[in-house]
C-alpha cells in the first residue's frame, strides 16, 4: 500500500504550518515530507519523487520564488511539468499572484486555512495535474 | 588677442540694440511723438494755408495796384502830350505866324519857335509851309541849318492831310531828325542789348524814334498857310518815366531800387525806362519777352503778369501805344518788384515758423509730462507684478489714482488677495491630504505586517480547533467551546483579511465599462439581503452615459461596500435608492456621477469626517472592520475620482462617487 502513497513535499519556515499541514494531510493517507527551509525542499527533490510540492512564499534565507527558479532550472521541462505546486501565502496581492503563476505554481491557497480547505486545494491539485489540467487556481 | 575687441564691439552693438530699441516703443516716445505729429500737422497747414492765402491776396493786391499804376502813368503820358498840344495850340493863335510866314521872314520865326521851345521844353519844334517844306525848324535852344526844304514829319503830314491839329504819338524815322540834330539823333538810336527773356533779333539798326508831340495848322482866313510842330523825344529821355516813377512809387524803394519802374517801348525794345541793369544804368535798349510782345503789339491787349524784366522777376502790365494814324507803335508798362513783397509774404509767415516751432516744443514738454503723469502708477504696477512673481504678495503699488489706473490698482490688489488666498487655501488641502495618506500609508504597512505574522498561527489555531471538533468523542459542552474558538478564529481571518485588502496596492486594470451596467450588477447581488431585512432597493440608470474607464472588479467592490453598508444603516421599510449621471465636478473636468441616497439613521457631523479614516466603524463590534469605506475611497482616487457625503441625522445619506471622463471625452 505504501506504494501507491501519494508523496507530498510541504516548506514552511514556521513548524506551526509544517504541522498542521502534516496532520491534516495524513488523514487523507498521503506520505508527507516536512523541510523548513528552500534548500531543503531542493535537495528533497533531487533524492525521491514527489506527487505535490506545498510551499510557503516568504521564508527567511530563500523564498519560494528562489526554490521555483531553482526547480524549473534543474528540470526544464518534463520533471517540472510533472510537479504541481500549490503555494500557501499569508499575503496574497495581485502583483505576487502574477508573478508566482510566472514561476509555474498553478495552485494558491490563502493563510490561513481551514483543514477542509487544505484537502480540498491538495485533491483539486493532484487531480488537475494527473489529467495534464490545465492552469489554474485553487481558492482563488 | 585680436579676437576680444572684436566681441566686445558685437556686445556693445547688441546691447544699444536692445536698450535703443525698446525707446521707440515706450508710451512716452508714443505720446511725444503723437502731439508732435499734430503740432508739426497743425502748424504745416497753416503755413501752407497762410503762405497760399497771403500769395493770393498779395498778388491780386499787387496786380491791381500795378493796373492801376499803369493807368496812372497812361494818364501823365496823356498829360504829357495835352500839356505838349496846349502849347503848340496857342503859339497857333499868334497873329504874327501868318504874316512871317507870308513874308518867309526865317530868322523872327526862328526867334520865335524858339521861345515856344523853351517856354514849353520841347526837345524840337518847327514850322513848315502847307506845301510840307519846313520853313525854319530847332532843336533845344539852336536852330538847325535846313539842308533839305521837304518833311517826313508825320505831325506835319497829318495836319496838311487832314487840315487840322494833331497831338500824339509819332514814330520817327532818322531822315526826319537827322537834319534837325544830328546829336539828338545818335542819343535816340537805340542799341539792342540781349536779356534773357528777349530773343536775339538781328537786322538793321532801326534809326527810328519815338516821340510824343503836337502840331497845329495855321490859316489865313481860309487859306491853310503852315503847320506849327512840336515834341518831345522819348528815347533816351528820363524826364517822363522819372516823373511817373516819382508820382505814381514816391520814394518806395526795396534793397535800394525803386520798387516800381515805368518803361516805354518802341516796338518791343525799352527806349526809356527807370529800370536799372546790374551796372546801375538804365536799361535801354532791351526788349520784351516775346510772349508779351505777341500779347500786347500784335494782339493789342493788356497783357499782366509775373514777368522778367531785364534781370529781375517783376509783376507787369503792358499796354500798347498807339501813334497819331491809329498803329501800334510801341508800350506802356510798369513793373512792381516782385522782390519786395516776397519779403513782405517771408515776413508775414515768420510768426507763423514761431508758432509751430514752439507748438512742437510744448508738445515735447507735454508729451513727457503726461506720459510721467499716466506712466507712473503704472511703473508702479509693474514693479509690484516683479515683486509678486518673486513671491511677495504684499508689494509697495504706489498711490492710489483716481482714474482708471486706480481700477487697475484695485483690481490687481484685489487679485493679489484672491491668489494669496488660494494659495493658503491650496497648502492647507495639500497638507491635509498628505498627512491623510501618510497616515493611510502607515496604517497599511502596520496591517500587511500583522497580518502577515498573524497568518501562520492562525492557520494552526483553525486546523487544531477544527480537527478537535472532528472528534467523535467530545462531550457537547467541549463541542460546544470549541465551536466557538473556531467562530472567534473565523473572525480574526476576517478582520485581517480586511487589513489586507485595505493595505493591498494592487494594480487596477481599468477598461472601457457601461457604469449603468456595473452599477445594476452590484445592486442585483444586494437585492435579496435588502428583500430579507424590507427595505426597498431601486436603481435609476442615466442610459446615455458615456463609457468610463474603471477597473470593474475594484469598482463593483467599492459600490457593493456602499449600498451594504446604505442597507445596514437603513430600518425595515426604509428605501435606497441610486441613480447615475453626468457632473461638472469643477471647471474643464466632466464626470459621472453614482448617487446611494438611503432614508437611514444619517451620519452625526462629528463623525462625517472620521467616516473614510481607516478603523473607523459605528457598527456593533463584530459587524464591521472599519476599513470598508477607507478601501473604497482608496480605490475611487486610484481612478482621479472622488467620494462625498451628505448626511442628515434622522433623514437619511447621500454618497457620490464622482469619476471622471477620459480626455477623449473633453
Amino acid at each position: 500500500m505504501t506504494m501507491n502513497k501519494r508523496k507530498i513535499l510541504v516548506v514552511d519556515d514556521d513548524p506551526i504550518v509544517l504541522e498542521c499541514c502534516k496532520r491534516v494531510l495524513a488523514l487523507e493517507d498521503y506520505l508527507v515530507t516536512c523541510v523548513s527551509s528552500a534548500d531543503d525542499a531542493f535537495d528533497n527533490l533531487e533524492m525521491g519523487y514527489f506527487d505535490l510540492m506545498i510551499m510557503d512564499v516568504k521564508m527567511p534565507e530563500q523564498d519560494g520564488f528562489y526554490l521555483l527558479r531553482k526547480v524549473k532550472e534543474k528540470w526544464p521541462m518534463d520533471h517540472y511539468l510533472e510537479l504541481p505546486v500549490l503555494v500557501m501565502t499569508g499575503y496574497p496581492t495581485q502583483e505576487t499572484l502574477k508573478e508566482l503563476k510566472k514561476c509555474g505554481a498553478r495552485f494558491i491557497i490563502p493563510k490561513p486555512f481551514t483543514p477542509d480547505e487544505l484537502q480540498k486545494a491538495v485533491t483539486t491539485a493532484l487531480k488537475r495535474s494527473m489529467s495534464h489540467g490545465k492552469k489554474e487556481s485553487v481558492g482563488d | 588677442m585680436p579676437g576680444d575687441g572684436t566681441q566686445i564691439a558685437c556686445m556693445n552693438v547688441v546691447m544699444w540694440r536692445r536698450t535703443g530699441g525698446g525707446v521707440f516703443y515706450t508710451t512716452r516716445s508714443k505720446l511725444v511723438s503723437s502731439f508732435l505729429m499734430v503740432a508739426l500737422l497743425v502748424g504745416v497747414v497753416s503755413i501752407y494755408t497762410g503762405r497760399q492765402l497771403l500769395h493770393s491776396t498779395v498778388l491780386r493786391q499787387t496786380e491791381s495796384r500795378v493796373s492801376l499804376d499803369l493807368n496812372a502813368a497812361n494818364r501823365i503820358y496823356q498829360g504829357q502830350i495835352d500839356t505838349i498840344a496846349a502849347a503848340i495850340n496857342t503859339a497857333a493863335l499868334h497873329k504874327e505866324f501868318s504874316h512871317l510866314i507870308s513874308r518867309r521872314e526865317r530868322r523872327k520865326l526862328g526867334l520865335m519857335m524858339r521861345a515856344v521851345a523853351q517856354s514849353n521844353g520841347l526837345d524840337f519844334a518847327g514850322l513848315a509851309s502847307a506845301d510840307g517844306a519846313i520853313i525854319v525848324t530847332q532843336v533845344r535852344d539852336a536852330p538847325v541849318e535846313l539842308s533839305r526844304t521837304s518833311t517826313t514829319n508825320p505831325l506835319v503830314q497829318y495836319v496838311l492831310a487832314h487840315r487840322k491839329g494833331v497831338a500824339g504819338t509819332v514814330v520817327l524815322d532818322g531822315s526826319v531828325l537827322t537834319p534837325e540834330n544830328q546829336a539828338l539823333a545818335e542819343q535816340a538810336r537805340p542799341a539792342f542789348v540781349p536779356t534773357a527773356a528777349a530773343t536775339s533779333r538781328r537786322g538793321k539798326e532801326e534809326p527810328e524814334v519815338m516821340a510824343i508831340g503836337a502840331a497845329s495848322a495855321l490859316f489865313r482866313g481860309k487859306e491853310l498857310i503852315g503847320v506849327i510842330y512840336g515834341g518831345q523825344l522819348l528815347n533816351g529821355s528820363v524826364s517822363f518815366v522819372d516823373s511817373v516813377r516819382d508820382a505814381v512809387f514816391q520814394k518806395d524803394t526795396h534793397d535800394g531800387k525803386s520798387v516800381g519802374v515805368t518803361t516805354i517801348f518802341l516796338g518791343d525794345t525799352r527806349i526809356s525806362s527807370n529800370a536799372l541793369n546790374p551796372g546801375g544804368q538804365r536799361a535801354v535798349g532791351t526788349r520784351v519777352s516775346d510772349k508779351v510782345r505777341n500779347v500786347v503789339l500784335v494782339g493789342g491787349e493788356r497783357w499782366s503778369d509775373r514777368a522778367f524784366v531785364v534781370n529781375d522777376w517783376y509783376l507787369t502790365a503792358y499796354e500798347p501805344i498807339t501813334d497819331i494814324f491809329g498803329q501800334r507803335v510801341g508800350m506802356l508798362a510798369t513793373a512792381l518788384l516782385e522782390a519786395k513783397y516776397r519779403d513782405v509774404q517771408q515776413k508775414a509767415l515768420t510768426p507763423f515758423m514761431f508758432v509751430t516751432i514752439a507748438g512742437m516744443l510744448v508738445a515735447i514738454a507735454m508729451g513727457f509730462l503726461l506720459s510721467n503723469k499716466i506712466m507712473r502708477p503704472i511703473r508702479a504696477l509693474i514693479g509690484a507684478s516683479r515683486e509678486v512673481s518673486r513671491g511677495n504678495f504684499a508689494p509697495e503699488i504706489g498711490p492710489a489714482s483716481r482714474d482708471e489706473i486706480g481700477v487697475l490698482q484695485k483690481t490687481f490688489t484685489e487679485m493679489l488677495s484672491s491668489l494669496q488666498e488660494r494659495d493658503e487655501r491650496k497648502a492647507m488641502e495639500s497638507e491635509i491630504k498628505l498627512l491623510q495618506s501618510e497616515k493611510q500609508a502607515s496604517v497599511g504597512r502596520l496591517a500587511a505586517g500583522v497580518a502577515h505574522e498573524i497568518n501562520n498561527p492562525l492557520t494552526g489555531v483553525l486546523t487544531f480547533t477544527h480537527m478537535l471538533l472532528r472528534r467523535t468523542d467530545l462531550d457537547e459542552e467541549m463541542k460546544g467551546d470549541l465551536t466557538i474558538i473556531a467562530k472567534a478564529t473565523e473572525r480574526v481571518r476576517t478582520i485581517v483579511k480586511g487589513l489586507l485588502e485595505f493595505s493591498r496596492e494592487t494594480v487596477l486594470a481599468p477598461e472601457a465599462t457601461d457604469i449603468d451596467e456595473l452599477v445594476a450588477s452590484a445592486v442585483k447581488l444586494v437585492e435579496n439581503s435588502a428583500f430579507l431585512k424590507g427595505v426597498k432597493l431601486s436603481f435609476v440608470p442615466h442610459r446615455m452615459l458615456p463609457l468610463v474607464k474603471v477597473d470593474k472588479s475594484a469598482m463593483e467592490g467599492v459600490l457593493l461596500n456602499i449600498i451594504m453598508n446604505a442597507l445596514d444603516a437603513t430600518p425595515r421599510c426604509g428605501s435606497i435608492m441610486v441613480n447615475t449621471g453626468l457632473s461638472l465636478r469643477s471647471i474643464g473636468k466632466k464626470g459621472i456621477e453614482i448617487r446611494i441616497t438611503d432614508t437611514g439613521q444619517g451620519i452625526a457631523a462629528e463623525n462625517l469626517k472620521k467616516i473614510f479614516e481607516p478603523f473607523f466603524t459605528t457598527k456593533d463590534v463584530g459587524q464591521g472592520t472599519g476599513l470598508g469605506l477607507s478601501v473604497s475611497l482608496g480605490i475611487v482616487e486610484r481612478h482621479d475620482g472622488s467620494i462625498s457625503v451628505e448626511s442628515t441625522i434622522g433623514m437619511g445619506s447621500t454618497f457620490t462617487i464622482w469619476l471622471p471622463l477620459g480626455d477623449d471625452h473633453e
